[in-house]
């Protein structure tokens, strides 16, 4: 008696559960579920099924390659009880399976982090869009156009378009720092 | 006088039909199988079989279908049930093997995609020579 793998959705199958085809030239197939099952029979292609192991380690969602995969091995020749190397095995899967689920979980975080970084750039292009909603075009005009008339009208336009731009910089990066001030409130709550 | 066929709908129900593993075609692991050449060689020239549509002697081997004759087959590489099988086939099939590796049992490996194509092209007399070599 073993614990079975499922053809389509790489899951455990356990005795008594699932069902399995043998094709004309042998090769059983076993299936947890009639799900996989009704998916096998209308040859739906796993890889492409977003449900199932393989389409998650060929896109690259989860750990696919890591020396830690390798202790697993089917065996096909019966060992002989030893109670001493029962229980060492025993053990040893233990610290496998522990060590697996951390390189798993340590995996998807760094590939969650890219997204946090993407999602930043996206906000602060946003806020560049948008700037009149926090800003009117016409906030501080007055003040502006006194500056001009002080510095006096011959210079050139370019110049007088500088320091808007600065402006508009300095806002970004008080709303960014009131943003991260808002993370650092959440993450405390 | 000529009547209306019966039951000219059949619904649903025989889009089951074709589900059923009674009627199963070949797969495409199957199929990969298939194009090794020397297995290749003997679908490619099959003794007569009369059972067989076109007495076995027009074989597709790439959707596994048997035709009448050498114009309908010539016909069916042009169409686009046969083109769609052979983008079908450039990706390595999927295996057991996959699912086991992919249930942790070894580390998952992606398929990796080769030159597929018709019989009996220049093309395909190619993909054999660099498939014998390797």
């Amino acid at each position: 008696m073993r614990i079975e793998v499922c053809y389509f959705c790489s899951s455990r199958i356990f005795p008594g559960h699932g069902i399995q085809f043998v094709r004309n030239d042998c090769k059983i197939f076993k299936f947890c579920r009639s799900k996989c099952h009704a998916a096998f029979k209308k040859k739906k292609n796993p890889r492409k099924v977003k449900w199932t192991k393989v389409y998650r380690k060929t896109v690259g969602k989860e750990l696919a390659v890591d020396p830690a995969f390798e202790f697993e091995k089917k065996r096909h020749c019966p060992v002989k009880y030893n109670r001493e190397v029962w229980q060492k095995s025993v053990e040893a899967m233990k610290a496998v399976e522990a060590i697996k689920q951390k390189r798993q979980a340590h995996f998807i975080k760094q590939r969650q982090s890219k997204a946090i970084e993407i999602e930043k750039q996206k906000d602060v292009k946003e806020v560049h869009r948008n700037i009149q909603l926090i800003r009117a075009d016409a906030a501080g005009m007055k003040e502006r156009m006194k500056h001009e008339t002080a510095e006096g009208a011959h210079e050139s336009e370019t110049e007088m378009e500088a320091p808007e731009i600065d402006l508009e910089d300095d806002i970004i990066e008080e709303a960014l720092a009131s943003d991260t001030e808002m993370d650092a409130v959440e993450a405390e709550a | 006088m000529t009547y209306k066929r019966r039951k000219y709908h059949n619904g649903d129900t025989h889009l089951k039909k074709g589900w059923r593993t009674k009627r199963r075609t070949k797969d495409l692991d199957e199929i990969d199988a298939d194009l090794k050449p020397e297995v290749a060689e003997k679908l490619l020239n099959q003794e007569i079989d009369l059972d067989k549509p076109g007495e076995a002697q027009h074989y597709c081997l790439h959707c596994a279908r048997y035709f009448i004759n050498d114009q309908a087959l010539q016909e069916h590489f042009r169409t686009k049930v046969h083109k769609r099988r052979l983008k079908a086939l450039e990706l390595e099939p999927y295996s057991i093997e996959d699912s086991e590796k992919a249930a942790g049992l070894g580390n998952f490996q992606l398929p990796k995609k080769r030159k597929i194509a018709t019989q009996g092209t220049e093309a395909d007399d190619e993909s054999i020579a660099s498939a014998d070599t390797q």
